[in-house]
């Protein structure tokens, strides 16, 4: 195709050629799986363990440098939480939301930070987990199951009343909306990272050097607004299913 | 559907929304990160957070009944020392009094004694000047009748 005359013509092609839809496939029993999605996202999972072991391993009442550092994190965290959910109901979702956005964050800066483009696959190319569809679908029916959770657990069966709710006029509407929560969770994560991932790659083509700098800062403030977008709206998911509709 | 070849290559393996066993095993592995986190870093680290809220809303309220406590003993001081300051006014007071009192008992009985020595010294002086006159009267008598034969000795 037209990406072999760009590898032609371009003599950077080893460093910034456009791949897309290009995965590296591992094969466990019948399951086909995309390898280099895993290896990055064992990277960022090895990285925020190895972090959250060393910033938690020797806690104190007043807090030194490492520990002041997760506190804040974790109380930013819990802000999130608390500010979409509730005083009362945050707590035992704080490890939910503050996973989510952790691993997005990590997957983001991952694809933007590390030059992926050094290390060869036989096929397609390391790069955020975050800009593969099957990373953020994961992600967002996650987090539709735990919504569906949280609303079953707090209210049990009257928890599907909200459909009809305020009127039952807008019960398909309701239903629709349990399906594009997850499809727009799914796609403006996926096609944010995608999109900045092709930009930068396209600039690099283009022009090597300096230019596609300014896009790569946008990218990475725009992939911690995305984990933060996520997070924050799985967190009102899960805060408007548990909510009570004039019940209480 | 869009039909670009490398956006949905269904013949060919690949494309950008290609669903595989990706999905699944990428949730279980959030879910495992989810776990391993809420264990050495949530957990922990909300404990430490509670824990410190806790000691220093305890520290809090232990200090404010301190600074009662301080007040109401100064308080107490104060009362203390007010009424200290009161009773040693009044034990002045009495003290001046009694001294007082010492000093006009003895000024009095300085008078009396004054008064009984010069009345002895009058009746005395009285005693003494009715038996000098009495020694008087009779010296008179006997110089009148001295006189008397004086007289009539040289009449005769």
């Amino acid at each position: 195709m037209y990406q072999n005359s760009l590898i032609d013509f371009n003599p950077y092609n080893s460093l910034s050629a456009v791949e897309v839809g290009k995965h590296l496939y591992w094969k466990i029993g019948s399951l086909q799986l995309h390898g280099q999605v895993f290896i990055v996202s064992w990277l960022v999972i090895a990285t925020l363990l190895t972090l959250s072991f060393l910033g938690t391993r020797n806690l104190q009442r007043i807090p030194e440098k490492f520990q002041n550092f997760m506190e804040f994190i974790l109380e930013f965290l819990q802000d999130i939480a608390k500010n979409q959910i509730g005083e009362h109901e945050y707590r035992p979702w704080v490890p939910y939301i503050a996973t989510l956005f952790l691993f997005i964050l990590g997957c983001n800066w991952a694809g933007a930070l590390i030059p992926w483009k050094l290390i060869h696959l036989p096929e397609g190319e390391l790069a955020a987990p975050t800009n593969d569809i099957n990373t953020t679908v994961a992600l967002s029916l996650l987090t539709s199951l735990a919504y569906f959770y949280a609303g079953l657990s707090k209210k049990g069966l009257g928890y599907f009343a909200r459909y009809i709710q305020p009127t039952p006029v807008l019960l398909p509407i309701n239903i629709l909306e349990d399906f594009t929560k997850p499809l727009s969770l799914s796609f403006r994560l996926f096609g944010n990272v995608l999109a900045d991932e092709l930009v930068v790659s396209v600039f690099t083509l283009l022009i090597p050097i300096l230019i596609p700098l300014p896009v790569m800062i946008l990218g990475l403030f725009a992939s911690s607004i995305q984990a933060l977008i996520f997070s924050t709206l799985s967190a009102a998911y899960i805060g408007e299913a548990m909510e009570g509709h004039g019940e209480e | 559907m869009i039909d670009l070849p490398f956006l949905l290559a269904e013949e060919i393996e690949g494309g950008l929304f290609d669903f595989n066993g990706t999905l699944p095993l990428m949730a279980l592995q959030f879910l495992t990160l989810m776990v391993l986190l809420n264990t050495i870093f949530y957990k922990p680290v909300t404990k430490v957070l509670d824990e410190r809220d806790e000691y220093i809303r305890t520290t809090l309220t232990t200090a404010s009944s301190m600074l009662v406590k301080a007040d109401e003993l100064a308080a107490k001081y104060e009362e203390d020392l007010s009424e200290a300051r009161r009773n040693a006014q009044l034990k002045i007071a009495s003290s001046q009094k009694e001294a007082q009192n010492i000093v006009s008992e003895d000024i009095k009985k300085a008078q009396l004694n004054a008064e009984k020595l010069i009345a002895e010294a009058s009746k005395q002086l009285n005693v003494q000047k009715e038996e000098a006159l009495k020694t008087l009267e009779n010296q008179v008598d006997t110089l009148s009748d001295q006189i008397k034969v004086k007289l009539l000795s040289s009449q005769s």
